[in-house]
């Protein structure tokens, strides 16, 4: 996220002023362009080809932890593309973006319950 | 005057929200609830496969290259939503229509892909209750977490082509395409739209994948 968008709320509202760096420039048609749609579009899936092939190259039971980190580290990165670019929260205010933000505290459990399953066995 | 300064004139600037539309941040509330939902689900199901010693490898049941092509199926049609609220935007009418048909197409092909594969899975022995797969009593809880997590999620996709049809017509009658803020609608379903994609990456690889 760009520094610059979480300066919201300092500077007067310059709706008259093409300033792009004023907070009217966070306004939503400012939002990325279409070959970056298609990069991000690209990319996403690129990484869905990756994931497809994960569970079948880190299949052994020994690298059984890298895979789960692996497919997690994918699907993050594909759901942080997806809500930055498509839903633009790459350009809205930083309290926008904590309301986007709040189920996000549910992977703190998830982060529970995997360490548990890994350090439940060396008890 | 371009479209962007008849927007931020429209939408005073606010301490907090910048100048999101009031729609938009309900819709925003709305997604975080939604996924605070998703979040549970996905909690419960890692818990009871968690308890299980006896959970079955998702890979030798459901079809994950088949299943990948409904995930990439949502991916494109996340392009295509994107592309109706930049066709709102510039107030091109008749390219709106043209995206917001593709992704109301790409909607309905996920969810016959959907309807294929849970139709596949039931008449193999998988059941809301109880399970077996190729003749061998399997946990039944596998079906009932599969069911419920991508049967939520197929709820969410059809509320969105529904949606996605009513805005349709609203942009055939040229509702969404009369400059300043008229592309808001469009917009809201877009970010409806791409939460059920973002939370399709999340369910492909947690009931799929891992």
């Amino acid at each position: 996220m760009s520094k610059k968008n979480q300066a919201h709320g300092q500077a007067p509202a310059t709706a008259h002023a093409p300033d792009p760096h004023a907070p009217a420039a966070h306004a939503k048609p400012h939002g990325p362009s279409t070959s970056t749609f298609i990069t991000i579009w690209l990319t996403l899936g690129v990484l869905t080809l990756i994931e497809i092939f994960v569970p079948q190259v880190y299949s052994a039971p020994w690298n059984h932890n890298t895979k789960i980190l692996l497919l997690i580290f994918l699907a993050s990165a594909k759901a942080i593309l997806v809500a930055a670019y498509f839903m633009h929260l790459k350009w809205e205010t930083r309290w926008v973006r904590w309301i986007a933000l709040m189920p996000a505290y549910m992977a703190l459990f998830a982060i529970l319950l995997m360490c548990e399953e890994y350090f439940r066995p060396l008890l | 005057m371009t479209e962007s300064h008849s927007t931020t004139a429209a939408v005073p600037h606010d301490e907090h929200v910048g100048h999101a539309t009031g729609g938009k941040v309900a819709m925003w509330l709305f997604i975080a609830q939604d996924g605070f939902s998703f979040g549970g689900l996905l909690l419960a199901y890692a818990l009871l496969r968690t308890w299980s010693h006896d959970w079955p490898n998702p890979q030798h049941i459901l079809g994950i290259k088949f299943t990948a092509v409904g995930t990439f199926d949502l991916i494109c049609s996340s392009l295509t939503m994107v592309m109706a609220v930049a066709a709102a935007q510039r107030a091109d009418r008749k390219a709106l229509v043209g995206w917001l048909t593709a992704t109301i197409l790409g909607g309905l092909f996920f969810l016959g892909m959907q309807a294929y594969e849970y139709t596949h899975l039931v008449r193999e022995g998988i059941g809301f209750t109880q399970g077996t797969w190729e003749g061998h009593p399997i946990n039944p809880l596998f079906g009932t977490t599969f069911f419920v997590v991508t049967g939520f999620h197929g709820c969410h996709v059809t509320a969105g082509v529904i949606y996605l049809t009513f805005i349709l017509f609203g942009a055939m009658k040229g509702k969404y395409t009369q400059g300043g803020l008229s592309y808001s609608p469009v917009e809201l379903v877009g970010l409806f739209w791409h939460f059920v994609d973002l939370v399709w990456i999340l369910v492909f690889t947690f009931i799929y994948l891992l």
